[in-house]
Order: structure tokens, then C-alpha cells, then sequence
């Protein structure tokens, strides 16, 4: 488990307002899946228990983050049920190394039992996870699990995702350039966000933008985010969408909802004891 | 000692604080990077001493990664290297103090997760990784009088004489640029500080402000981005207009291109920018030497 941190105050907003708001590492007791981003005031807050590798204290992402799928089990020390992975968020750059951190998903009274600096175990599977009948889309994040919620259709030969939000490139701020496996991108742009009020577990598109090799925009492409943090305070920041899937128009499109994974991301972490997974036919 | 120009708009340079720095020229990096067709490639990245491109050579083209102008100098403490990246300013001179090349005159020339110094080829041809380089600090908290919307960031005053070309007659600053890049453009750099580091930009989307065909890039041109604001965070913002100066080149790896350290931000009604081919800083470095 990761500590709450506190980190030099980074680039601020225009308007001069510092951000002095919880967010990064640490435990949050009460926010989940499903909740509105508006309903807390945090700066990148990830819902649940936010997890981190490097025991050294370096920030970075270690083998569990590039490993980690959402989606995936999380268990206590002692083998008992903590939650789901839910979310990532942090990145690399030049200079500085924000922290790495996987969201954990799971119910408060399990929550208001671990503390940071607990030892807890990601049972990681989804490396690799590809859908046979379209191999032109790239799966980033996905565990098996996490695959048998997407709202996917067949349609004339696409696979079509619904999505609660559909955003230009140049909505795709911090998490740019880097790669999908490590933290989010986040939406940095408020005339986009001006529509519908994101929660978190939604399923957001990026348009002209792909994800298979990095975070870039890439005309004729498509990206697919689940919202994972709320708002982040700073110039180029906002909430923030771990990369689910990404392909060409030809082979990946994105329609308007019902797009969130919130609730069912919720009931998989309160799932008493987790049925075995029987693959379907279509990712086997 | 300030850098020679024929005209200074007002500003407050007069109380800036003057303050010598130093740092140690870095190893150089080699990049492992994947680029967007999945092929994986190891490159000669950011860092060390660049030898064989200089300050006014194309930006594009070479087998690199991040290709960092000059020589690239950092502080081994963290915080002192984090003064040199905040305090340095594009323009200011800078001097060799160990090994054969002192004491080799130099100039700030961008700034990456290392700060970029120009230096003639005869003195690049005898510097080394460990060589220690010296600043001369000067431009942080430079403000244009009577401008307040117009954001300066890592500007030497003398700079920034040669960088604005006099007033429209509607009172818009005049900015002479090389190229001009749309909002799609922006890549990696969104959401850092706009006074460190730079903003990664697509070569494929320069223009020529006059023309609007495409641009041929070069390593210290002045460009300016449309729809982002650099006031505090790089982020995108309807309206604004980013300009600063080309310092690295560009990257095999999707979201990534040449880095453009930023010099000025403004609402676009502020400012006039205007095509002009010398408007590269080796220009501003051979009439200061002169």
C-alpha cells in the first residue's frame, strides 16, 4: 500500500490558486467506482487503496504496475479479498518521476482496515490478452474479467465501444507520449468535459488518437479510456482515463452509452468469493 | 553581460537579479524507443556533447532521439538542478571552466531535462561529459510593461529586444517566427511547467506562417503553437498562442517530435506573429558575438 505524499506544488492554474487537496497515494475511504468526479474535492483522486511497487520509495512504475490489469485481484498479505485493480495514474518525464500508483477498488469496511505500508498481493493477468477476431486492436490494461464487462458490439465488421464522452486529440494532455501500460492521460481540455458529468468507471474515446505503441495522436485512430482519477488541478491536467483499447476506424469505433463499468467494478471487488473463470470463445 | 540589441521594449529588466550558476556537461543517453509501426529502435538520445549539428542545422532527418543542441549541462543536486532550470534563460551566456575548451563563451539554447548550451564547433570539439559550465542567470520575472496577459518564461531582455519586431498600428506586438504549428501538434510536455522542460510538437504539422505550405525545422528557429497557454502548466487553451524556441530534435516515438522551449505566451488578439526565415536563434547569436 502506498503512503499519502506530498509533492512540490507543480505547475498551478492560470487563476493562482494553489491546490492543496488529498489525492495521491494513501487510502480513500468512501469513494468508488460509479460516484460522480464532481462529488470530491481531490487533486488526480483514484477511488479505494492505491498501491505501489518500489520499495525503495522511488517513484516509477515497477513490474506489478506494467504487469497490472484492471480488473485483477487484489489480496491481502494473509491471501484475504481486498478489491479489484480500478485504475492507474502517473507517468514519466524528463527530470522527475510522479508516482506510479494502482487504484484498488473495494468495499469500506475492508478499506478502513489496511493502511499504508501494508504488503498486498495483485494476482496479474491480461499481458498479452488479444481478440482474435480483430487483431488490428490493441488491448492495454485488460484482464479477462475487465473484458467480459466492456460494452462491445459487432457492427458491420467494427467492433463498436460505448463511450459516456467522445474527445478531440487535443483534449489529451499530461500522459501524452508515454506508454499506455503506465498510469493515464488525462483530459485537459474543459470545453470537452463541458457535456455530460463523468464517473468514475466510465469509458471515454480519444478521436485521432492511438495507444498501441504510446499515447500519440494518430489520425485515423481510435482510443478507448476507462476514468480512473478525478479532476487534477494543474494547467494540462484533469480526470484521467487508463488506456483500455486502441485501433484504426476500420477496425474500432466508439457510440454514446450506457458506458460505465463503475457499478459492476464495484460488485466484482464485493464478490464474496470469485467464481473460476471459464474463457469465452471470442478471446480464448 | 547582456547580449547587444538595437531596440529594448519596456520591460523591467532594469531589477532583475543577475546570479552565476553551474553545472556539469552530462553523459550522453542512448534511447530505447518503439515507434508508432512497433519497431523498436536504440538511438543516440538527450544528453552529452553534439558535435556534428549545430544551432541552425535541420531538426529532422538524423538517426536520433531527442537530439539535444550544444552541450547539455545539469547539476548533480537536485535542487540546484532544478535552480539551473528555472533560473536560466535562453540568450544568456554561459562559460567552460575545467578542461581544455575553457574558457569557451557559450550560449543558453534551450532546455530539456537538461539545459541546453550552445558553444562555437571549436570549443565543442574539445569539451567533454564532467566539464563544468557557469551561467549567467538573468531574465526570470521579466515582464513586458503595460502587457500583463503577455507571459514570459525563460527569456534573456536582450532576447526578447530581437525576438519582438516593434508594434501593428493596432498596438499587437509584433513576433517574427520561423514556423507556425496547429493544436494538433502538441505532444509530450503537456501539463509540465511551462518555466522548465519544453513541449514535445509534430514536425509533420509546421508551417510557414505566410504560406501555409509545410516548413523545414531548424534547430534554434522561433515558433509559435496555436491554442496553448504557457502561463503556468503547458495545457491546451482556445485563444492563446505559445512561442518559444526549437531545442531538440525530433523522436522516433509516437507523441513525441522537436521540443520547443517556451519564451512567450499570450491571448492571440495580443500578439502579430510574422513569417520571417532569420528568425532562428543562430541569428540572434551571431549579432550578439558580432
Amino acid at each position: 500500500m502506498a503512503p499519502a505524499r506530498w509533492h512540490a506544488p507543480g505547475p498551478g492554474t492560470a487563476g493562482g490558486r494553489p491546490a492543496l487537496l488529498p489525492g495521491c497515494g494513501g487510502v480513500a475511504v468512501g469513494v468508488h467506482m460509479g460516484d460522480e468526479l464532481g462529488r470530491w474535492l481531490g487533486d488526480h483522486l483514484m477511488p479505494g487503496a492505491c498501491v505501489e511497487d518500489r520499495a525503495d520509495g522511488q517513484a516509477g512504475p515497477g513490474s506489478v504496475h506494467m504487469l497490472a490489469c484492471l480488473g485483477n485481484r487484489v489480496r491481502s498479505a494473509s491471501g484475504d479479498l481486498l478489491g479489484v485493480v480500478a485504475g492507474k495514474r502517473g507517468g514519466l518525464a524528463p527530470g522527475f518521476l510522479p508516482p506510479s500508483l494502482l487504484a484498488v477498488e473495494a468495499p469500506d469496511e475492508r478499506l478502513e482496515r489496511i493502511c499504508p505500508g501494508e504488503r498486498v498481493m495483485v494476482e496479474t493477468t491480461g499481458r498479452g490478452l488479444q481478440l482474435t477476431d480483430h487483431p488490428g486492436i490493441c488491448l492495454s490494461n485488460v484482464s479477462p474479467a475487465l473484458l467480459d464487462l466492456l460494452p462491445v458490439q459487432e457492427r458491420d465488421g467494427r467492433l463498436a465501444v460505448a463511450v459516456t464522452a467522445w474527445l478531440p486529440s487535443w483534449a489529451a494532455g499530461s500522459g501524452v507520449g508515454q506508454d499506455a501500460w503506465i498510469g493515464d492521460l488525462d483530459i485537459a481540455d474543459e470545453e470537452a468535459l463541458a457535456g455530460p458529468s463523468l464517473r468514475y468507471g466510465d469509458l471515454v474515446a480519444f478521436q485521432d488518437f492511438d495507444s498501441s505503441a504510446g499515447r500519440f495522436r494518430r489520425p485515423g485512430y481510435v482510443s478507448v479510456g476507462l476514468v480512473c482519477h478525478g479532476p487534477g488541478r494543474g494547467d494540462g491536467h484533469g480526470p484521467g482515463a487508463c488506456i483500455v483499447m486502441s485501433g484504426p476506424a476500420a477496425e474500432l469505433t466508439a457510440v454514446p452509452g450506457p458506458a460505465s463499468l463503475g457499478p459492476q467494478l464495484v460488485e466484482l471487488a464485493a464478490r464474496p468469493s470469485p467464481p473460476q473463470r471459464v474463457p469465452k470463445e471470442r478471446n480464448a | 553581460m547582456s547580449m547587444p540589441v538595437a531596440t529594448e521594449p519596456p520591460t523591467n529588466a532594469a531589477r532583475l537579479v543577475r546570479t552565476r550558476l553551474a553545472g556539469v556537461v552530462s553523459p550522453a543517453s542512448a534511447n530505447a524507443v518503439v515507434s508508432p509501426a512497433g519497431r523498436a529502435e536504440v538511438l543516440p538520445g538527450q544528453g552529452g556533447v553534439l558535435t556534428s549539428v549545430q544551432l541552425g542545422d535541420a531538426a529532422t532527418g538524423w538517426c536520433s532521439d531527442h537530439l539535444e543542441v550544444g552541450a547539455s549541462v545539469r547539476h548533480p543536486e537536485p535542487a540546484a538542478d532544478q535552480a539551473l532550470q528555472v533560473l536560466a534563460c535562453v540568450g544568456n551566456q554561459a562559460v567552460v571552466l575545467d578542461g581544455p575548451a575553457a574558457p569557451a563563451r557559450g550560449m543558453v539554447a534551450g532546455k530539456h531535462g537538461a539545459l541546453m548550451v550552445a558553444f562555437p564547433p571549436s570549443a565543442l570539439a574539445l569539451i567533454g561529459p564532467g566539464d563544468r559550465v557557469a551561467v549567467e542567470a538573468f531574465g526570470a520575472g521579466l515582464q513586458l510593461t503595460g502587457e500583463d496577459r503577455v507571459v514570459l518564461h525563460s527569456c534573456d531582455p536582450a532576447l526578447l529586444g530581437w525576438l519582438l519586431d516593434g508594434t501593428e498600428p493596432d498596438g499587437r506586438l509584433r513576433v517574427r517566427i520561423a514556423a507556425q504549428f496547429s493544436r494538433e501538434a502538441a505532444g509530450a510536455g503537456l501539463g509540465m511547467p511551462a518555466s522548465r522542460f519544453n513541449l514535445d510538437l509534430d514536425p509533420a504539422l509546421a508551417r510557414h506562417p505566410a504560406t501555409g505550405t509545410a516548413a523545414d525545422l531548424r534547430l534554434g528557429d522561433v515558433v509559435a503553437v496555436v491554442d496553448q497557454d504557457h502561463r503556468r502548466g503547458r495545457r491546451f487553451r482556445s485563444g492563446w498562442l505559445a512561442v518559444g524556441v526549437l531545442c531538440h530534435g525530433r523522436s522516433a516515438a509516437g507523441g513525441h517530435g522537436v521540443g520547443m522551449a517556451t519564451l512567450l505566451t499570450a491571448p492571440a488578439d495580443r500578439l502579430s506573429l510574422a513569417g520571417d526565415a532569420a528568425a532562428n536563434l543562430r541569428s540572434f547569436w551571431l549579432a550578439a558575438a558580432a
